[in-house]
């Protein structure tokens, strides 16, 4: 073998040795990945079809999913877009599978790790999206139970419980996420500010009468009260 | 369908009367301070108006602590000389039991049921605990019509103060007239007189796991009476006056118990009431006389303001369930000084309606949409005041039937919103 062959055509044989055995891989994942596309098309097309025969929209809107998705900026029916993210993930997983079909190490190790981080991502976001169905129901609760009980800081309260609850989910999410260690601690610190808080609420509610008829007798002096029996 | 559980000697005492001819039930929980003078008024009433007849005196107790079901047992008319004309052939029975299941009137009166039944009564009545007013002529007027008229439910008529009774004027006794057809002008009245037949019929219905069991009792006895073509009538009683309740009892709960019943009863006879136009009178039995009743004080400024603030904080929930013109107006009304603050009987049918709707299409948590109908409710109670302030007892019932008459005519309403989602 003189040092041509080995310094040039060797190398260059091998180069093309490789490429050739790569090459179905390669095909193979561009075929995964077309087929990939096509199936994510399909069934992006027939679920928001599905859920919008199932009347998702509505429910959404009654749950009050959409109006925060709203002030995302979106304005895309909640079917849509549920029906996109499911394509998306389709879309993502034939990638997955096209790049592991073509044999690297490196990217086989890559997505190893990023399998098993995916789950921690659709926990972490079911968890916020329940986050903002729960702190809409107890938000609204606590507006028409602050209205009717007179309270001229309503619309506050109602905000207010809204807010923590959908901030609790969210740091529940990112803790979930592994985002932010010290997420438990800030956790734990807004649950017991919020025991005080509805403590100093139920305490306050309960003792509203008292205080309030103290207020009335000291500032406007006596207050004609309802005696109407309602029912 | 699984029957109540009795103890074993309320069995005993039970299967010892066998058989009788007239039941009056008076469910109880921790009464013992008034329950005395109303089974004294049953048991004067049986020795007074049916001296030959077998008669039950039922108690069914929640678990009261205040010894309620030993003053029912140690309760016995003492002078009788100064009622009785006649001698007593046959002496009243009492049975004095606490009921099982979930907590709550319904479940009381199934357990009387169950001893009508039982006992194979022909005529039953039921009075609330804490009457002061009741007198031995009540079980008279509950019980004669099924006896000697062959009825089968008999509704109380009472004489109340014009501000007393506001759910059922402006929102009970209008919508069930409107949609059954019958004027049964106290059907939440709470002392009622039915047929054993009604009875047995009562228990065959699956709902004593329902809120039926908790609150919503009164109201369906009255609709299932009338959707089921029993023969109903009224009674008049004379004054409806009963302990004080709390003061602090939570309106918008009252609201939620009361209406959400009677929306419920909407679903299961939703057929029945679709197909009926109009209404018309049912027999009215005793004396109708005058009554003096207590003043009333109402406090008009702080219940437009108690409006003022649910329009402005509930708006944007209202709008998931009224009709935009009707927000629009409550939104102006609200901005009117006191002299004009009206809402007129259109407007009410028509938020009455939209919410019954509202409730059938699950638009919002039915919790939260009969909860954020008390400030409109306050609202209408305000406006009603205003406008009846100085009228009398009979202006004030001409101007409920004016909005019994609104609830008729805008029935169409209710048939087009019933199935439209909003």
């Amino acid at each position: 073998m003189n040092i041509f062959q080995k310094l040039i055509t060797q190398p260059v044989e091998e180069f093309i040795y490789k490429v050739i055995q790569f090459l179905p891989s390669l095909f193979s994942s561009i075929f995964l990945l077309i087929i990939g596309m096509v199936v994510a098309w399909i069934m992006k097309t027939v679920l928001a079809r599905l859920f919008r025969f199932l009347k998702l929209d509505e429910v959404s809107e009654r749950s009050g999913i959409s109006k925060v998705i709203a002030r995302g900026g979106i304005r895309e029916p909640f079917s849509t877009l549920l029906a996109r993210f499911v394509g998306w993930v389709i879309v993502l997983a034939f990638v997955i599978i096209a790049l592991n079909a073509l044999n690297v190490l490196a990217i086989e190790r890559l997505f190893e790790k990023f399998f098993l981080y995916l789950p921690n991502v659709f926990v972490a976001l079911l968890i916020v999206i329940f986050g903002a169905i729960l702190g809409n129901f107890f938000g609204r609760a606590a507006l028409i139970a602050s209205v009717n009980a007179g309270l001229k800081i309503s619309g506050l309260i109602g905000k207010g419980v809204k807010l923590a609850i959908f901030l609790f989910s969210i740091s529940i999410a990112l803790e979930q996420l592994g985002i932010g260690k010290d997420t438990v601690i800030i956790s734990f610190s807004i649950i017991f500010g919020g025991i005080v808080f509805a403590l100093s609420l139920a305490f306050g509610l309960g003792g509203k009468d008292i205080a309030k008829d103290y207020l009335e007798k000291r500032i406007r002096g006596e207050e004609q009260k309802d005696e109407i029996s309602h029912l | 369908m699984s029957s109540v559980v009795l103890r074993k000697d309320i069995h005993e005492k039970i299967d010892q009367i066998a058989k009788a001819d007239i039941l009056v039930g008076i469910p109880s929980f921790n009464n013992a301070r008034t329950i005395g003078h109303v089974v004294k008024a049953v048991q004067a009433g049986f020795v007074k108006y049916f001296p030959r007849k077998k008669c039950v005196l039922v108690n069914s107790d929640g678990g009261s602590t205040d010894g309620t079901m030993e003053t029912v047992q140690n309760t016995a008319l003492e002078d009788t000389q100064s009622i009785l004309l006649s001698h007593r052939k046959e002496k009243a029975l009492t049975i004095a039991t606490p009921y099982h299941g979930i907590p709550g009137k319904g479940s009381a009166f199934r357990t009387i049921f169950e001893i009508a039944e039982m006992l194979d009564v022909k005529a039953c009545a039921v009075v609330d605990s804490d009457l002061r007013s009741i007198t031995p002529e009540w079980i008279e007027l509950l019980i004669k019509p099924i006896l000697e008229n062959r009825l089968d439910y008999v509704a109380p008529l009472y004489h109340r103060h014009k501000y007393d009774g506001t759910i059922t004027n402006s929102i009970i006794y209008p919508i069930t007239r409107a949609l059954y057809g019958k004027r049964v002008r106290q059907p939440i009245g709470g002392d009622f007189g039915f047929s054993g037949d009604l009875a047995r019929f009562y228990l065959t219905k699956d709902v004593w796991e329902t809120d039926v069991a908790r609150y919503g009792i009164d109201i369906w006895m009255t609709t299932t009476a009338i959707a089921n073509d029993f023969r109903v009538c009224q009674s008049f009683l004379g004054a409806k006056i009963h302990d004080p309740k709390d003061p602090g009892a939570d309106l918008s709960a009252m609201l939620f118990q009361v209406v959400g019943a009677t929306f419920d009863l909407m679903e299961t006879y939703a057929d029945m009431w679709s197909r009926v136009q109009g209404s018309e009178s049912v027999p009215v039995f005793g004396f109708e006389y005058a009554v003096g009743v207590e003043p009333v004080s109402v406090n008009v400024e702080r219940m437009i303001d108690k409006f003022r603030l649910g329009v402005h904080e509930l708006a944007d929930i209202w709008k998931e369930v009224l009709p935009d013109d009707i927000l629009e107006f409550l939104r102006n009304v609200g901005s009117l000084p006191k002299e004009q603050f009206r809402i007129p009987d259109e407007i009410w049918v028509a938020i009455i309606f939209s919410f019954a709707a509202a409730a059938h299409n699950k638009t919002i948590n039915k919790e939260h949409l009969l909860k954020s109908l008390t400030p409109l409710y306050i609202g209408r109670t305000a406006s009603f005041v205003l406008e009846t302030w100085g009228s009398d007892a009979q202006e004030v019932e001409d101007k409920i039937e004016r909005l019994c008459a609104a609830f008729e005519n805008r029935k169409s309403f209710l048939r087009e919103v019933w199935n439209f989602v909003k």
